[in-house]
């Protein structure tokens, strides 16, 4: 084909990427909103591994070429990423759309992404030089801006398989469907023995990246709910005092105030 | 039921479920060309040249030099140029067109032309405008003594903003000429308006002129006036390369660059005593935009609407429509009433607030009853249904009961419920029908029996193809299928009128019903007749004084009351729809599916302009939510519950008992969301669209 | 170099590029104008067309992401048996107005059926939810599919 290449494996299609210059192509419905006439795309969305979900005793992998709707459509996929996909668009999107390409377009508005920030998921880099795998929190660099390599390619993405199902999460757009994120916050607190054993939360479509402040969230670590009570205040004053929404179409002001309440009822909602 | 309005098989459902109706952009013509235009990036500058790379062979510039009759689209004033002349009034407006067979080249040679501007200071706020297009002002009663023998006088400022209409296919011509004739086609309500303006573009007789609807994708005003401007400059462009050139506009273009409703300021000066309201003084400034179009007529009926349903006995009412360098503001669905409408409603309902009674009290006790003068010192000729609406209403949705529980609610969801009670006057104001149109409808019986309506209406999705049919069907007592209808072609159709102002049916459909009542009786089988009816004010209509704003400015009123329901979430400041009901008096339905289609669709317009449909400029001039991500409109998800019931209330001039309907639904969601926001919050609230960032606002004054 | 899928049951091949949209390639070459152009921005769901059984925005897709897939637009699925028990449910309460939505919103329905033969209105509402409609309110599209899943029955 013209300006373009349809990879039929993992190793073909690092070939290509090493080779020439072109831009990988998943799912579409970032890139196609203002497509470039001259690029050459790298069609990734028929190869096997990006394409599958697979569980280890750590991880769960998901393929980076799966669709929102192949997320939503398999059990294993826990539910504080399928509370966030569901609400992505809408189905014919969600049929198109990949959980890869939503993290590599580098953008802070990315709903799976937010998720994938707020459980320190991480992602398995490929080329035909080898591979990394490296802490989702490395690979955004600036809004727009990832650390994945010219020749480079997301072929896998790793989440936690255990401590995610206490979660909180809540999507603000302008409406209930084909809704771009105004605010996003997603929270998780792990409670074990009446104590809190891990505490992630990470805010989205208010900076030039999702926001993760993993040392306030320690703040928290090793308490119990009572003493979470005590530094709740300097827990918030901290949040408040680090989060700063860049200027939009929606009000820092409005933005701000809603990660703060939703922040605070995350806490309350978990009896702290 | 009455048994006309049994619903029956759209006439137009067949092509358009099966994806074979042609819409403008689906026509292909041999050599046709493709065009774009170049438009001002300056809000207000003086055009000091224009520097053009060289051409390819069969690519065209169009401009104002090849505008061959006068450079001016005829629409109430004609000050819009077809392309500009010395100026630019506001970001958009269009310079010049290229054309070519190749939209990409002609992408090239747009980016490649360089204009140089000499900027001036534009005006941007409505408030700080010095041209003032419009002013009008009527008065009935004795305001000065009301006000100085009130108990109480409230004065309030409500505000609203711009609603596109968004429309799902994009405005779009075809102008071809041959034969020494220039024939357009596209996507418009108003074949008429586009054939006369095409005309003194061109500058050539009417019988050149042959214009074409083709199946439009929506309207709702949107396709009223400006299909006009872009016919002009397709037509021009076409008369110079004389070839058939073809101009669809992008989505963002659409929405940045065409018509849309008039954001409007409003002040409220109200007189009480003795808990009764006894004067109304009432300011309205609509922002008209860089020129005039239609906005004489939008401010009249805004006026008109200014104190509502309500028997206001000392009145006045001033009305400005004044120039921005921002784009022309037009017709949209309810045209200048939803606006008025807002602000006398919440005005209500804040005095209502406080003088410690409840809103839909306050209102029930100042309604209009049959017999009651109209603003204008008209009069309300028939049988006013709202209190049996307002009681439906209350048994739908239970009004009063919630609206009292949920006062004073304290947790995170707090809901709220509020209603609006609303008219619209059916038709064209004042005397336009009777002056200016002069509406003239056909029917052609064929040889074979067939009989063919003959009219300039367009179906736009509202199913005028359907209930004309049925009107002249049932008359005439062939069936339904013995009855044809095509889009209007200038050629074939006389002038019955533009298709605005909830008047096609009413009107047009009233001469229909009479030429098939004459058709009836002079029927010959097998015989080629044509019938022809004129329009003839009813006689009951006390004859409308524009210069006074004195009279009937319309014959009858369509009636509604709205309920609407809200959650909203205290901590994102978002607003969630429980419910919206709406009871609708149309007349009688000619088809009930086809009026419960417009009522539940007027409705969501409604709800999406009180709510969602944000659109502002910066301060450059430029409309920054021009796509369907930024500007947003409902989906399916957003207002599930959304319950409409007709009201049978027969319009004894009306065909079949018929009165306007069309827009009637979009004119009252406003007040009826906000009431419902101010319901659950306990505040007083000015001001539409209302956002989630508003919200926060009001949530954050009132912990402060 | 020529992309070859299925489109409305017949072998096709394209020689555009391969970055083209699927929305111009179905509108122009072939030229299936009942796929609608709304935005080009996947926000208005009017060009939907299904590829391999799941409806997609052609505006969303470059054509070479096609290539071996089986594509069913307005023009192949009015066709079908199931196409006729639409056609007669959004006749029944008429759900189609200005009827620019509508090939994209059939082909929506259908999906919704594929999915689940007796949907709830939830599943309905979400279903359409991507695809916008000015007119109607939605309220008749969503009562003619639950017509549809009433009457067509076995068909889904």
């Amino acid at each position: 084909m013209v300006n373009g290449y349809l990879a039929e494996t993992l190793q073909e299609a690092l070939a290509i990427r090493a080779r020439e210059n072109v831009v990988p192509y998943s799912g579409g419905t970032d890139l196609m909103i203002e497509p470039d006439e001259e690029a050459t795309y790298l069609f990734i969305h028929k190869i096997p591994e990006l394409k599958t979900i697979n569980e280890d005793p750590e991880y769960l992998r998901i393929g980076a070429a799966c669709t929102f709707t192949e997320l939503l459509e398999d059990a294993r996929v826990p539910g504080i990423l399928k509370d966030a996909v569901a609400q992505i668009a809408a189905p014919a999107i969600r049929n198109l759309g990949t959980v890869g390409g939503n993290i590599c377009n580098g953008s802070p508005k990315a709903d799976s992404a937010l998720i994938l920030f707020a459980t320190d998921a991480k992602l398995r880099l490929a080329s035909t030089r080898g591979e990394r795998t490296i802490p989702i929190s490395e690979f955004y660099l600036g809004r727009k801006k990832t650390a994945l390599q010219p020749d480079e390619l997301l072929i896998e993405i790793l989440m936690s398989n255990t401590g995610l199902s206490n979660y909180y999460y809540k999507k603000v757009g302008a409406r209930n469907a084909l809704a771009i994120s105004r605010v996003s916050f997603a929270g998780i607190l792990q409670v074990e023995g009446g104590k809190i054993i891990n505490c992630m939360t990470a805010f989205g479509a208010i900076s030039d990246v999702i926001i993760r402040h993993k040392e306030i969230d320690a703040l928290l670590v090793g308490k119990t709910l009572d003493e979470a009570k005590t530094v709740k205040k300097v827990y918030l004053g901290a949040y408040d005092q680090a989060i700063a929404p860049i200027k939009g179409r929606i009000s820092a002001e409005y933005r701000k105030t809603v990660c703060m309440n939703l922040l605070r009822d995350f806490l309350e909602t978990n009896g702290i | 039921m009455e048994k006309i309005s049994q619903s029956t098989k759209k006439k137009d459902h067949e092509e358009k479920i099966s994806g074979r109706a042609l819409y403008v952009d689906d026509h292909v013509m041999e050599d046709m060309l493709h065009g774009r235009l170049l438009r001002s990036v300056k809000a207000k500058a003086r055009l000091v040249d224009i520097i053009l790379p060289d051409l390819p062979s069969g690519y065209f510039v169009v401009d104002k030099n090849d505008v061959t009759g006068v450079n001016r689209v005829h629409i109430v004033l004609d000050d819009t140029p077809v392309y500009a002349e010395d100026t630019v009034e506001y970001v958009g407006e269009p310079i010049l067109m290229v054309v070519g067979p190749e939209m990409k080249e002609v992408e090239r040679i747009l980016n490649a032309i360089v204009v140089v501007y000499e900027e001036q200071e534009p005006i941007l706020d409505m408030r700080a405008a010095e041209t003032v297009f419009f002013h009008y002002n009527y008065a009935k009663g004795d305001i000065e003594t009301a006000f100085k023998e009130a108990d109480r006088v409230f004065v309030e400022t409500f505000q609203t903003g711009y609603q596109e209409q968004a429309y799902l296919e994009t405005q779009g011509i075809i102008a071809y000429p041959h034969n020494g004739r220039m024939t357009v086609r596209g996507s418009m309500q108003c074949p008429y308006y586009v054939h006369g303006a095409i005309a003194k573009a061109l500058g050539c007789k009417n019988q050149d002129v042959q214009v074409v609807q083709d199946v439009t994708g929506g309207g709702f005003g949107g396709k009223e006036a400006f299909p006009s401007i872009l016919a002009c400059q397709v037509a021009v462009a076409a008369q110079k390369a004389n070839k058939p050139v073809k101009v669809i506009f992008e989505r963002r273009e659409d929405m940045e660059f065409t018509s849309k409703r008039h954001p409007s300021i409003s002040t409220y000066k109200v007189a009480v005593k003795s808990g009764e309201i006894t004067a109304m003084d009432i300011e309205v400034l609509f922002n008209s935009g860089a020129y005039t179009t239609l906005s004489p007529v939008v401010l009249q009926r805004g006026l008109i609407c200014a104190s509502g349903v309500y028997r206001i006995e000392n009145l006045r009412v001033t009305g400005r429509a004044v120039k921005t360098n921002t784009v022309p503001t037009g017709a949209y669905r309810g045209f200048g009433a939803p606006q008025t409408f807002f602000a006398v409603e919440m005005m209500m309902d804040h005095i209502a607030t406080a003088l410690g009674v409840d809103s839909l009290e306050l209102k029930e006790r100042c309604m209009v009853k049959q017999g009651d003068a109209t603003s204008t010192s008209g009069k309300y000729h028939f049988h006013v249904p709202l209190p049996e609406m307002v009681a439906r209403i209350d048994q739908l949705a239970d009004y009063r009961a919630k609206r009292k529980n949920y006062q004073h609610q304290t947790g995170r969801y707090r809901k709220g419920i509020g209603l609006s009670i609303f008219f619209h006057g059916c038709g064209f104001t004042g005397s336009g029908e009777r002056d200016i149109i002069k509406a003239v409808a056909k029917l052609r019986k064929n040889a074979d029996d067939t009989v063919e309506v003959l009219a300039s209406n367009t179906d736009i999705g509202q199913g005028l193809k359907t209930t004309f049919c049925k009107i002249v069907a049932d008359t005439l007592g062939i069936p339904y299928e013995q009855v044809l209808i095509e889009n209007p072609d200038t050629d074939r159709v006389p002038d019955s009128g533009p298709t605005v102002a909830s008047r096609s049916l009413m009107t047009v459909g009233g001469l229909l019903q009479r030429a098939a009542v004459r058709l009836k009786q002079e029927w010959k089988s097998g015989e080629v007749q044509v019938i022809e009816e004129r329009f003839v004010e009813p006689d009951f209509v006390i004859p409308f004084n524009l210069k006074e704003f004195r009279g009937d400015a319309y014959p009858t009123y369509s009636w509604s009351v709205n309920a609407i329901e809200v959650e909203v979430d205290i901590l994102t400041a978002t607003t969630k729809i429980l419910g919206a009901w709406g009871i609708f008096d149309v007349g009688v339905p000619i088809d009930l599916n086809i009026i419960q289609g417009q009522m539940q669709g007027g409705l969501l317009q409604g709800i999406g302009y009180a709510s969602m449909e944000q659109m502002d400029y910066n301060d450059q001039g430029i409309i920054r939510n021009n796509s369907f991500s930024d500007y947003i409109i409902p989906t399916a998800v957003d207002v599930p519950h959304l319950v409409t019931e007709i009201l049978n209330n027969p319009y004894t001039h009306g065909p079949y008992g018929a009165k306007g309907a069309g827009e009637l639904p979009l004119v009252g969601a406003a007040p009826a969301y906000v009431e419902a926001v101010e319901n659950a919050l306990s505040v007083s609230i000015h001001k539409i669209p209302f956002t989630p960032e508003d919200t926060m606002r009001v949530l954050q004054e009132a912990n402060q | 170099m020529m992309i070859e899928f299925t489109l409305n049951g017949q072998t096709v091949e394209s020689a555009a590029k391969a970055n083209t949209r699927l929305l111009d390639v179905l509108r122009h070459e072939f030229p299936l104008t009942g796929v609608k152009c709304g935005c080009k921005e996947g926000e208005c769901g009017a060009c939907s067309v299904i590829l391999d059984g799941k409806l997609v925005n052609s505006c969303m897709i470059a054509l070479g992401f096609v290539a071996g897939g089986n594509i069913t637009t307005i023009e192949g699925y009015r066709e079908t048996e199931r196409f006729a028990v639409l056609d007669k449910a959004y006749a029944a309460v008429s759900a189609v107005q200005c009827g620019f939505c509508i090939p994209g919103m059939i082909l929506a329905s259908e999906c919704i059926l594929a999915k689940n033969p007796n949907p709830s209105e939830g599943e309905i509402r979400d279903g359409i939810s991507g695809n916008l409609c000015r007119c109607t309110g939605y309220n008749a599209i969503v009562e003619a599919i639950h017509i549809a899943a009433r009457e067509g029955k076995g068909l889904w």
